[in-house]
């Protein structure tokens, strides 16, 4: 009990660390994922191009704060975002708030001491980001919205979302013709405080209730989550199993139900998915998940830098402040030309 | 029937009981089966709503949800009875599945060479990981006297930070693995059954039997028990408190590894944020299952009734079509509940003691 010594415990306990982090972290860069293999940290990374930065005074910094990038869809938007600053000569900060409001708080003081030249930004709620944002205006930094709109014009120089309403018709739509316009299907929908999540079921409803054939038999939120997805498809299952199709609120949500109707060897239950990620897109390819949702995610993420660079130029966006960019829908016809949340010609 | 909640170890003959109130009597055997009692009563309720609640696809099915949060509960439940706690299970499991993942999915570089794994030994790989970071929780609060809640506390952060190092913060999407690398069969330990009962089912039964013959057949498990009664008076007589606290959090670790590999096996998928929050539905199986939090109290038995409690409970809401808000707040009704009942066992307990 009291035999070691405490030295030689502290080394046991920090090899054994070592050996973990070093498991850990082997290969973890190499992987096809990794965009450009500089940083290995992606919530935290941060990197200085080159000092012959483009001319004039002031701070050269563009703090860019998204959710997790454990959701290839906001890895995109960093990795968009971070590529298109540093083309354009700026030092940038890659941040992640992880759906938290309190984070995102700390982060946007983190820019206002780093004296950032413009932060652009996928907040963490519409009316819990408010202040956030309004607290950078008020420290002298303009602020770049992409992806989710706050409840609240004149805080932000930039709102820039993909149409969310649009897709989810586009998604209905293309799910009602896949249903043939009849049968029973269940909806996931994303996190409820999430305005998107309700956005989005809005337009899927906008479509399907017009088929009185289309009957939804159950709806449940599974809060954006893979495994959450997959648990609450089984059970729906269950109550209904002669459900025919499920439409679902984002992609990592479709790719949990497809792995669950996987497992029941009910693959030809028709599912269809928001965001136009890799592994949907993948799936399409197989014949499996059915049709997508593409958001255009890089190209947002490149028109807000782009927009913050001529403000910051110019004090003028030449823009209104809310800006929608379309969305497109991607089936086995046209999947295989989509990159990186991009339908290319 | 066997929820009781032994204090096994030094407790000499309970005092002759002079022939108690008989009412005292059934009123604390309703107590102390009240896990069992509270899960018979879910199910008379969901299948008074919905007639497939009791389907035999349906009770599989449900077993199989169980199983993830049984198996993790067990491995707490260990920790627990000393009087320990564990709040890195969730992300353990987290790590162990994109340990795996990555092994399955990108295979490991070293030296300028990339080496695939079978299956099998990708999950004992996992499986490994999850024991070694128990045993670096162990390492912690027995040799440099952390305390358990802070160490493991600490530990839900790192070994969260670096599930996400793993992949960058990305998702190992498909674990199939191919035939030329040979490493297929992830699949089997999450998706694939044996005579119609899924292989995550069958593991948390082997898991269970293992672990409640431990708790009550061996040294060992008596060791746990009166760690957890008295530590002092356990030290005192010999127990080496250290080699059993270190076992114990091994223990949890493993547990939650093979709860992290299931996951991510029947998902086919590892990402970095798996079984986020798990740790506190393990921690609440247990506590409904009639475990003390001071240690010394409770029953393998009784943390899967609770597992069951509450795994039968969300999949009843859900079938039934409840909103995910009041799910929540029934869910965490029933906990507060269970542990009320706790306080009254002890009462009643004592009550039919003294008379």
């Amino acid at each position: 009990m009291k035999s070691r010594s405490p030295r030689r415990t502290c080394g046991v306990t920090l090899g054994a660390v070592t050996a973990l982090l070093a498991l850990s972290a082997c290969g973890g860069s190499s992987d096809s994922k990794s965009s450009s293999g500089s940083t290995p940290s992606t919530t935290t990374s941060e990197s200085t191009s080159s000092t012959a930065a483009a001319g004039g005074s002031g701070s050269k910094l563009i703090v860019i704060i998204t959710p997790s990038p454990d959701n290839v869809f906001f890895k995109a938007e960093q990795v968009a975002a971070a590529a298109e600053a540093k083309k354009l000569g700026y030092s940038t900060l890659v941040l992640s708030h992880d759906d938290d409001p309190t984070k995102q708080s700390q982060e946007v003081d983190t820019a206002i001491s780093r004296k950032a030249a413009a932060i652009v930004l996928d907040n963490a709620g519409a009316d819990s980001s408010v202040t956030a944002v309004q607290k950078a205006k008020t420290a002298g930094i303009p602020s770049f919205l992409i992806d989710r709109e706050i409840n609240k014009t004149g805080v932000a120089v930039s709102q820039i979302v993909s149409n969310n309403y649009q897709g989810a018709t586009l998604g209905g739509q293309e799910f009602a013709k896949l249903m043939k316009n009849s049968g029973q299907y269940a909806e996931l929908l994303g996190k409820q405080t999430d305005n998107n999540a309700s956005i989005r079921s809005k337009g899927y409803h906008s479509v399907l209730d017009q088929y009185s054939g289309l009957k939804m038999v159950a709806q449940q939120s599974a809060n954006w989550d893979q495994t959450e997805a997959l648990n609450k498809t089984q059970t729906i299952l269950q109550a209904h199993p002669n459900i025919k199709g499920i439409i679902a609120g984002n992609d990592t949500m479709a790719l949990g139900v497809y792995a669950a109707l996987k497992a029941a060897k009910k693959t030809n239950v028709i599912v269809t998915g928001f965001d136009g990620s890799p592994d949907v897109v993948s799936s399409i390819l197989k014949g499996g998940i059915k049709a997508d949702v593409l958001q255009p995610a890089s190209q947002i993420a490149q028109m807000a830098v782009d927009q913050a660079d001529k403000y910051i130029k110019t004090k003028s966006t030449g823009s209104p402040e809310k800006q929608s960019v379309d969305c497109v829908l991607v089936t086995p016809a046209n999947a295989a030309k989509v990159k990186s949340f991009a339908v290319l010609p | 029937m066997s929820v009781t909640t032994d204090k096994s170890v030094a407790q000499p003959a309970a005092p002759a009981e002079k022939t108690p109130k008989w009412s005292s009597r059934v009123l604390l055997l309703l107590l102390k089966g009240r896990t069992l009692i509270v899960l018979v009563l879910l199910v008379i309720v969901f299948r008074a709503i919905t007639a497939n609640y009791l389907s035999q696809s349906n009770l599989i099915l449900m077993t199989k949800h169980v199983s993830i949060n049984a198996i993790l509960a067990i491995g707490v439940t260990f920790v627990i009875l000393t009087g320990g706690i564990d709040l890195s299970v969730g992300s353990i499991a987290g790590l162990a599945g994109m340990i795996s993942g990555g092994l399955l999915y990108s295979g490991l570089h070293i030296f300028g060479v990339t080496i695939f794994f079978s299956a099998a030994v990708v999950i004992l790989i996992g499986i490994a990981v999850g024991a070694g970071v128990g045993a670096i929780n162990g390492l912690l609060i027995t040799r440099l006297g952390v305390a358990p809640f802070i160490a493991t506390l600490g530990m839900l952060y790192v070994a969260r930070g670096l599930a996400d190092l793993r992949s960058n913060g990305g998702t190992f999407p498909d674990l199939s693995g191919t035939a030329a690398r040979g490493n297929t069969g992830f699949g089997i330990i999450g998706v694939n059954s044996w005579l119609g009962v899924p292989v995550a089912v069958w593991l948390m039964i082997v898991v269970a039997l293992v672990a409640a013959v431990t708790t009550t057949r061996t040294p060992f498990g008596r060791r746990v028990y009166a760690l957890g009664g008295n530590e002092r008076a356990a030290i005192l007589s010999g127990i080496r408190a250290t080699r059993i606290k270190i076992s114990v959090y091994v223990i949890s670790g493993a547990c939650a590894a093979l709860a992290g590999l299931l996951l991510t096996s029947e998902l086919g998928a590892a990402y970095p944020d798996t079984a986020t929050t798990f740790e506190l539905n393990a921690i609440a199986a247990a506590v409904l299952g009639g475990t003390s939090l001071f240690g010394g109290r409770g029953t393998i038995l009784g943390t899967i009734l609770g597992a069951f409690v509450i795994g039968f409970l969300s999949d009843g809401l859900v079938l039934v079509g409840v909103s995910s808000f009041w799910q929540l707040v029934v869910k965490g009704c029933v906990i507060v509940f269970a542990v009320v009942m706790e306080q009254a066992q002890q009462r009643v307990q004592a009550r039919v003691a003294a008379r």
